[in-house]
């Protein structure tokens, strides 16, 4: 999980006051925030466009702007240092990615502003034309939405947040951009209207982020820009590539790959045009909600943007009108086990900035309307609501109780049998192992002489070809574990006990699990009887009665190996191990092995 | 009457000896006996303990002859050559004749003069012709006659002895001490002097009175033989005591294996918390390792990258509509004695309310998440991500409160082999179908499951799962390691998820990794450890870890 950084006195600026960093931690943790440490963060300036750049912590130095892409051969200069908070981000609450959007609920918690935070917006006047060509299949990325906002002069720490902010986003919301990513450009470099299309990989060549002066197409972005090699894949399979162009004819940006570098902030911009484009309409929507509502609690103000598409009519983008669920006080009661009022329902969500109102005037029957803003976009259910009672009301607060029902404990009834066998093993001067239950063909099959068969429960995409068969048989784990201690005195036992899988189609999912039992001694001594030996054992404590019959099994040496049922119903076999297989694994002494089937017999 | 005496015949022996002898010195028992140093040494100790034999111990000089000395002897000591030589050359010589002699016979002329002087033998004499080298009057009466001297006599005697004590060798004559310690105590080609504290035994009149009266000699021996039980001999047979404090062979058991015995516990904890047990096959569709838990076709935990697709089997059906089977391959899956558990009306319906709120909700109030859903991708055959797909299953066959079902068993991720990371591992999940399931018995059933895997102090954090609302993380304090940690997931199941299957109530779940819980038990920084075969590491965990 990413972690931001969140500057410090610029979050105390914005709740007013000078919390104690203790204060802020709790208040985080109690909303689900986990905060990493408190530390002191260096800071460089990139020598080609002049804005900061955070040091990753521990790194001394750093030679390339995440801004301009500019790399360098010798670190950048210092440029002082900040005391920032680390924080785990919360994938399910972007709102909470950025030094505003934690302001904002932190006034909440901490009882300096409740209810739901209103965001005006005005019509900007700019408009969007959107081409369908973005719909087509071979360059499709057909959603967009977008918005300009009026900021305070960008300085160099916002420009860091707004940049973090936007990244996070796409990690968050927008999927590593494939889902959807954001454009942010100086609106005072555009010249509205707007065109969102799609261009040709080899024509209208701009410039790209980071490199000024060098006019770039789309394919020649995509093999030897940074961020075009980093995304290419994204566009893989597009003939034409989508691109924000203003009336001008000047290519803004490539989403989602990069912008131009004309269009790009700089100190003291405070005109911003902001777009989102992707292949969700909902993680488009999410972004640019969760964005700008993020700009106005830094001191942005928000204004429209009409879309325009060609046969679809128009569309406003952003609304910010709060969203409503409907609640009840005993449903709220009855999920969360809270001895939950009126009051304190109302508080709790107040708390977590959202607006509550009776849906029947002031005597309520306890039936409530909640508004909440639309940047709370985890929120897709009445439930979730509840959720943020709880957390309002605090979960250190809540105090925990049982059901009261009576249910009966029962075990599965292969293991208390397991058990027992375990038991047996044990007492017998057997050491249980354990082995994972992904194998190969080769220890599956080849190296115990077993032919291998036409199907097996196979995986069909392993990151590793060591882990590609489900295994059928335990054999192949204890072989293992002897090679393992082959050096050490002999006799060893070994034992394990765990399910197995093979393929049925009368099964529900094509497989059928059973519980085995395998067990190995090796030793000068070892052989037939000595398994035999075991099994008798094994079977006399449990008090079965097996027959047993002669069989041809390649793992074994022909003659001394057998199976043993129970009423015809086959249970296992048993036998001494073929040498072949043995030096298969490497043994220098004689190996005695039996695996029993205990599924089949409770 | 005093108890009996029992001693072994080695013991007995060392009484018999410092009865007749005492008092005698403890070195002087072990060479007349032949019973070795620290027998004898025991045998004093305890006999004094107990007030029968009394032990001073003295400080003696002790006169240790060189292994040259007897060679020396037999050549001569340089002032006897010389006394000799003098003697025969009349008395005296002057020095250059005597230095010439000295050459010749390789003799050190120094040494000469040094002992020869201490002895009393010879001396240097200043004359007017030069200065001579003339035997004194005691040397002339010593002539060539020089073994005769006493500490020279003293010296061939010790050769043969190779230790004495100088007070024996003297007894009372102090001056013939000195002597001794001036001649032999400082040549150390001919002997050393050395000190040492001595234990002179003698017996007590309690210890004369015992051995005559009350001592019984009895056979020691290092094992006790089956003969001797069927003899009655044993009776007569001491075993010897041995020294307790020493460590015997390292020996170790036969075991469980250390992580079964982790499962096992939870297993445990489950049961006497009134849960039954499910199982649900770990080779799944991705119905229900995903959908049914109201999992979006499009989630990144779907990818290749993460989740293992099998090819064989590559398809399986989705549940079906008719009673029959859907019901009876569900009810398979749940724990022995459910057999009366009511087919659930919905239930038949179940693939088509999964699809339906996934796309808009169906009738759970939810939003669902916008998009077709597609029965394609449900019925990929996956190695089930985690056990909750158990539990869902159990869910979906038991919709009615109350209820309580857990499951313990191998889940599976597309990953690499790390210190960190296995592609195969354990889970357990658990869940409460209730109508009390809430968020507050959710931490009441927490606290007692935690509690019975050995963590007494718990916190709740909130927390952000996908299927759950809302969710809980679970921190627990580890007392050996003096902090909390993240140990589990937890929360009350989404309606997305219980209404299509049928349940109207909440759902109480929960999740931890049986690994994750081993390595912190057990002090492991590598999950690959728990794996590992070795004898050596496996007979390396205690029982009691």
């Amino acid at each position: 999980m990413p972690i931001v950084n969140i500057d410090l006195a610029w979050l105390n600026l914005l709740l007013g006051k000078e919390y104690p960093t203790e204060t802020l931690r709790e208040s985080l943790e109690q909303i689900g925030c986990d905060v990493e440490d408190v530390v002191e963060i260096e800071r460089s300036r990139c020598p080609q466009c002049g804005s900061l750049v955070e040091h990753p912590l521990g790194q001394e130095e750093v030679k390339s702007c995440g801004l301009c892409g500019y790399e360098s051969q010798t670190p950048f200069k210092p440029a002082g240092s900040q005391q920032v908070m680390r924080l785990d981000l919360l994938a399910d609450r972007p709102d909470l990615f950025d030094v505003g959007g934690l302001a904002r609920a932190l006034r909440g918690t901490l009882g300096i502003e409740l209810g739901l935070p209103k965001y005006e917006t005005k019509w900007s006047s700019v408009v969007v034309g959107v081409d369908p060509s973005v719909a087509r299949p071979e360059s499709y990325r057909p959603f967009i939405a977008c918005a300009v906002m009026t900021l305070p002069p960008v300085g160099e720490i916002s420009l860091i947040a707004i940049m973090n902010l936007q990244e996070n986003l796409h990690w968050g919301v927008g999927r590593d951009r494939k889902l959807a990513s954001i454009g942010v450009y100086d609106l005072d470099t555009i010249a509205p209207l707007i065109f969102y299309r799609t261009i040709d990989p080899d024509k209208e060549p701009f410039v790209p982020l980071g490199m000024p002066g060098k006019k770039m197409t789309g394919r020649r972005i995509l093999e030897s820009h940074p961020k075009g090699m980093a995304y290419a894949e994204l566009l893989a399979d597009h003939k034409r590539y989508p691109a924000l162009v203003d009336s001008n004819g000047q290519v803004l940006s490539m989403p989602p790959i990069i912008n131009s570098e004309e269009t790009k902030l700089k100190l003291g911009t405070t005109r911003v045009f902001i777009d989102v484009t992707g292949i969700s309409q909902a993680a488009v929507t999410k972004s640019l909600d969760t964005l700008v509502c993020s700009l106005c609690e830094i001191g942005g103000k928000v204004e429209t943007v009409e879309i325009a598409e060609r046969g679809a009519g128009k569309r406003i983008t952003p609304d910010l009108k709060p969203r409503n669920a409907e609640v009840e006080l005993a449903e709220a009661k009855r999920w969360l086990g809270l001895p939950l009022d009126d009051k304190s329902l109302i508080e709790s969500l107040r708390k977590m900035r959202f607006d509550v109102q009776s849906t029947n005037g002031p005597s309520s029957s306890g039936r409530y309307l909640v508004s909440y803003p639309r940047y709370r976009t985890d929120i897709r259910h009445p439930v979730d609501v509840l959720e943020d009672v709880a957390i309002g009301y605090g979960y250190a607060n809540i105090e925990p109780r049982l059901v009261k029902s009576m249910t009966v404990g029962r075990p599965r009834p292969e293991e208390p049998l397991s058990d027992r066998v375990r038991q047996i093993l044990i007492g017998l001067g057997y050491s249980e192992i354990m082995s994972l239950p992904l194998s190969t063909e080769e220890y599956q099959f080849e190296r115990l002489r077993l032919p291998t068969p036409e199907r097996y429960p196979e995986v069909a995409n392993p990151k590793l070809k060591t882990y590609n068969v489900v295994r059928t048989h335990l054999m192949g784990g204890l072989f293992e574990a002897l090679r393992e201690n082959r050096r050490r005195p002999m006799p060893q036992r070994l034992f394990e006990i765990d399910n197995v899988v093979e393929l049925d189609d009368a099964a529900e999912t094509g497989a059928a699990e059973q519980r085995r039992v395998a067990f190995v001694e090796t030793g000068r001594e070892s052989g037939y009887a000595t398994a035999r030996s075991v099994v008798d054992a094994l079977l006399r404590e449990l008090g079965w009665k097996a027959e047993y019959n002669a069989i041809d099994h390649p793992t074994f040496v022909p003659g001394r190996a057998a199976s043993f049922s129970i009423d015809g119903k086959p249970l296992g076999i048993l036998g001494e191990v073929h040498p072949e297989v043995l030096t298969n694994f490497g043994l220098t002494h004689p190996v005695a092995l039996a695996e029993i089937n205990l599924q089949r017999v409770f | 009457m005093p108890d009996e005496i029992l001693l072994n015949e080695a013991a007995y022996t060392v009484w018999q000896t410092v009865k007749e002898r005492g008092p005698i010195e403890l070195g002087e028992v072990v060479r007349i006996t032949g019973i070795d140093q620290a027998q004898v040494s025991a045998t004093a100790i305890e006999a004094h303990e107990k007030g029968f034999f009394e032990i001073a111990e003295n400080e003696r000089e002790e006169l240790i002859v060189s292994d040259g000395a007897n060679d020396l002897l037999k050549e001569g000591l340089p002032e006897q050559l010389a006394n000799k030589a003098l003697t025969e050359a009349g008395g005296e010589m002057p020095m250059s004749e005597f230095v010439e002699w000295a050459k010749q016979k390789g003799v050190p002329v120094n040494e000469v003069l040094k002992w020869g002087t201490a002895r009393g033998w010879i001396e240097r004499v200043k004359t007017n012709s030069g200065v001579k080298v003339a035997l004194t009057e005691r040397g002339r009466e010593v002539g060539t006659d020089t073994n005769n001297d006493f500490d020279i006599f003293v010296l061939m005697v010790c050769v043969e002895k190779k230790a004495s004590f100088l007070d024996e060798l003297v007894k009372k004559d102090a001056a013939g001490l000195d002597r001794l310690r001036h001649l032999l105590g400082n040549r150390p080609e001919l002997a050393r002097i050395k000190k040492r504290i001595t234990r002179t035994l003698n017996l007590t009149g309690a210890g004369f009175d015992a051995l005559m009266k009350h001592v019984r000699v009895v056979k020691e021996r290092n094992t006790l033989t089956p003969e001797d039980l069927e003899s009655g001999a044993w009776r007569e047979i001491k075993l010897r005591p041995y020294d307790v404090t020493l460590v015997a062979k390292d020996v170790y058991p036969a075991k469980i294996h250390p992580l079964r015995k982790i499962i096992e516990q939870t297993r445990r904890a489950f049961l006497e918390m009134g849960f039954a047990e499910v199982v649900s096959p770990m080779i799944e569709s991705a119905f229900w390792n995903f959908d049914a838990l109201f999992q979006p076709q499009d989630h990144p935990a779907r990818d290749m990258q993460d989740t293992f697709y099998m090819r064989h089997p590559a398809e399986v059906p989705l549940p079906e509509k008719g009673p029959e089977k859907g019901v009876r391959n569900l009810l398979q899956q749940t724990s022995s004695g459910s057999t009366e558990q009511k087919v659930p009306d919905t239930f038949f319906d179940i693939v088509e309310q999964v699809r339906r709120t996934h796309e808009d909700g169906w009738e759970t109030g939810s939003e669902g998440w916008g998009y077709t859903w597609s029965p394609e991708r449900s019925k990929q055959v996956v190695l089930r991500t985690h056990t909750t797909a158990a539990t869902i299953r159990a869910l979906a066959a038991n919709p009615d409160p109350p209820g309580k079902f857990f499951c313990v068993g191998w889940t599976y991720r597309n990953e690499t082999i790390s210190f960190k990371h296995l592609p195969v591992f354990h889970q357990v999940d658990g869940i409460v179908i209730d109508e009390e399931a809430n968020l507050a018995s959710l931490m009441g059933t927490l606290q007692e499951f935690y509690s019975k895997m050995g963590f007494g102090r718990v916190k709740f954090k909130p927390a952000f799962y996908p299927y759950t609302e809302p969710s809980v993380d679970v921190v627990v304090y580890m007392e050996s390691r003096g902090k909390w940690l993240e140990m589990g997931g937890a929360g009350i199941f989404r309606p997305e998820v219980t209404l299509p299957l049928g349940c109207k109530y909440p759902v109480l779940a929960w999740g931890l990794g049986i690994e994750r819980l081993a390595m912190l038990r057990f002090g492991l920084s590598d999950i690959r450890e728990l794996y590992r075969p070795s004898l050596d590491a496996l007979e390396g965990v205690p029982l009691c870890r």
